[in-house]
């Protein structure tokens, strides 16, 4: 019995670099960044933080004021991106009746975080007594995933994984194990976050991982690899893949962006925060393994790092472990310098942006400095400042590694020139 | 109780819809607002104006019903 092969047929990204997918490709390649200072509008006192918002998304636009009103934006954005992915898959938006084995696997790591926040604003400051009718199925971890599969009448699955920063990787990862196994030809997979609310921002101030910056350094406040890192930025943003059965995406003459080859996951059981390299290449293995592929199969890792001093140079000392001789060959970049850390959107990010980069033979750029790479990061060949083009791209993996220990890594394969 | 004008700004700003211009019979669905946007407007008409709104009035279905919502809210004794 042969094994079926799962192919990406549809991307779809709202992003702080663009509120597409092709328009956050050509920033990233452009070497754009999506970070500017933000400041919450109804903060009780005045906080600002380099952060990447979603600033060309226009709910009301893509949903109409109505609807969009019931959504929180950890939903808005993540609808946006799923259907763009639907519909660069080539498939109908209306649901039809063969979709009763389709699902949707989504991440998200706070979920309604907006909806909450201002149901405790009324409550505790406002000292209103009644709560919106919609605050609970708003602000519910799964609200995204269900309204997809509603739209898109998704009969079968629709799961949430919410596994902090590893949530969009897990989600496409499971999604992939649905279409491999058979048990759905179709899945719609991503994650999506809002988290530039007023209380989850102080949180993330109050455990010092944050980069500082003001309204002129914002723009690099996150620097992964790069000497003088001093943290991570947090962003907003939904990203989705549709993954597709390959006999059938072929059959029916579906563009093949790439395929989804394999999915690795570990936990490094030792610190909620500290992450550890022998615990992400345990989950490199198992990607490599899962996928049946070897370390001179890859040319590109999208790396997870955030910009944190610790855990960038954790990531090297991983891929450098599982790579060995590869490693100094081994093109890696971190997208988040151009976007931030969407949390568990990420994974999705991550995914979307090297199943594009496949598509186009080219390796998106950590921005920044060559000169200014950190030493203690070094053993893999940085690409920095500049997309690197005309380079062999055969297969890239993503990295996502969450708070409490949970990573997740993705083997993706460049569709094969036609022959 | 209700003061008329500015509650049809307020339909305008929540659901994008001039309820002024708009033909009675359009059904709001058509206009993007579901139920559950409905459900949502009803409660915010009556947090921001200060209003009850019946629990038994069935949930206004076309522009017409609205209007007529919003007008009944404005007659009625405080």
């Amino acid at each position: 019995m042969t094994a079926r092969r799962v192919a990406v047929t549809g991307v779809g990204m709202v992003s702080p670099l663009g509120a597409t997918a092709p328009a956050a490709f050509d920033a990233l390649l452009a070497a754009r960044s999506g970070i500017g200072l933000y400041a919450p509008a109804d903060a009780p006192k005045p906080v600002s933080v380099p952060a990447g918002v979603c600033a060309e998304f226009d709910a009301a636009a893509v949903f109409g004021r109505a609807k969009a009103g019931t959504l929180d934006r950890y939903s808005q954005l993540g609808i946006a991106a799923g259907l763009e992915a639907w519909r660069d898959a080539g498939l109908a938006p209306e649901a039809a009746t063969d979709r009763e084995t389709w699902g949707v696997a989504w991440g998200t790591g706070v979920g309604g975080a907006q909806v909450f926040e201002r149901g405790y604003r009324d409550l505790y400051v406002a000292g209103r007594e009644r709560l919106p009718p919609l605050t609970v199925v708003q602000a519910m971890n799964n609200a995204c995933a269900s309204h997809l599969a509603i739209q898109l009448g998704l009969g079968g699955s629709c799961t949430t994984y919410s596994v902090a920063c590893a949530s969009a990787a897990i989600s496409i990862g499971e999604a992939f194990r649905r279409v491999r196994s058979g048990a759905a030809p179709v899945m719609l997979a991503g994650g999506s976050e809002a988290p530039l609310a007023y209380g989850v921002i102080r949180a993330w101030l109050a455990l010092q991982v944050l980069a500082p910056g003001d309204a002129a350094s914002a723009a690099r406040a996150c620097r992964p690899f790069q000497l003088g890192r001093a943290g991570l930025v947090l962003a907003e943003g939904g990203g989705a893949l549709v993954l597709e059965d390959w006999a059938r995406a072929e059959q029916r003459g579906a563009r093949i962006y790439a395929e989804l080859a394999g999915y690795g996951e570990s936990c490094d059981h030792g610190n909620l925060v500290r992450p550890s390299s022998e615990g992400q290449a345990r989950a490199l293995r198992a990607a490599l393994a899962d996928a049946a592929m070897t370390p001179q199969d890859f040319d590109y890792v999208s790396a997870h790092a955030t910009g944190t001093r610790e855990g960038d140079s954790i990531e090297v000392a991983a891929l450098t472990a599982v790579f060995g001789a590869r490693a100094a060959g081994l093109a890696v970049s971190a997208t988040k310098s151009a976007h931030g850390h969407a949390l568990g959107a990420a994974g999705a990010l991550a995914a979307a942006f090297t199943v594009l980069g496949l598509h186009h033979g080219v390796v998106p750029p950590t921005l920044g400095e060559a000169a200014d790479l950190d030493p203690e990061c070094a053993g893999v060949a940085h690409v920095t400042g500049a997309p690197r083009r005309g380079a062999a791209l055969r297969a890239a993996l993503t990295n996502a590694f969450a708070f409490g220990g949970s990573n997740a890594v993705l083997a993706f394969r460049a569709r094969a020139a036609p022959d | 109780m209700l003061d008329a004008a500015p509650a049809y700004r307020f339909v305008q700003e929540r659901l994008g819809v001039d309820l002024k211009t708009a033909d009675a019979a359009t059904e709001l669905s058509s206009l993007g607002v579901d139920s559950l946007s409905m459900l949502e407007l009803v409660f915010e008409i009556e947090e921001k104006f200060g209003v009850k709104v019946d629990e038994d009035t069935p949930p206004p279905k076309r522009c017409g019903e609205l209007v007529a919502l919003i007008e009944q809210l404005a007659a009625a004794k405080p």
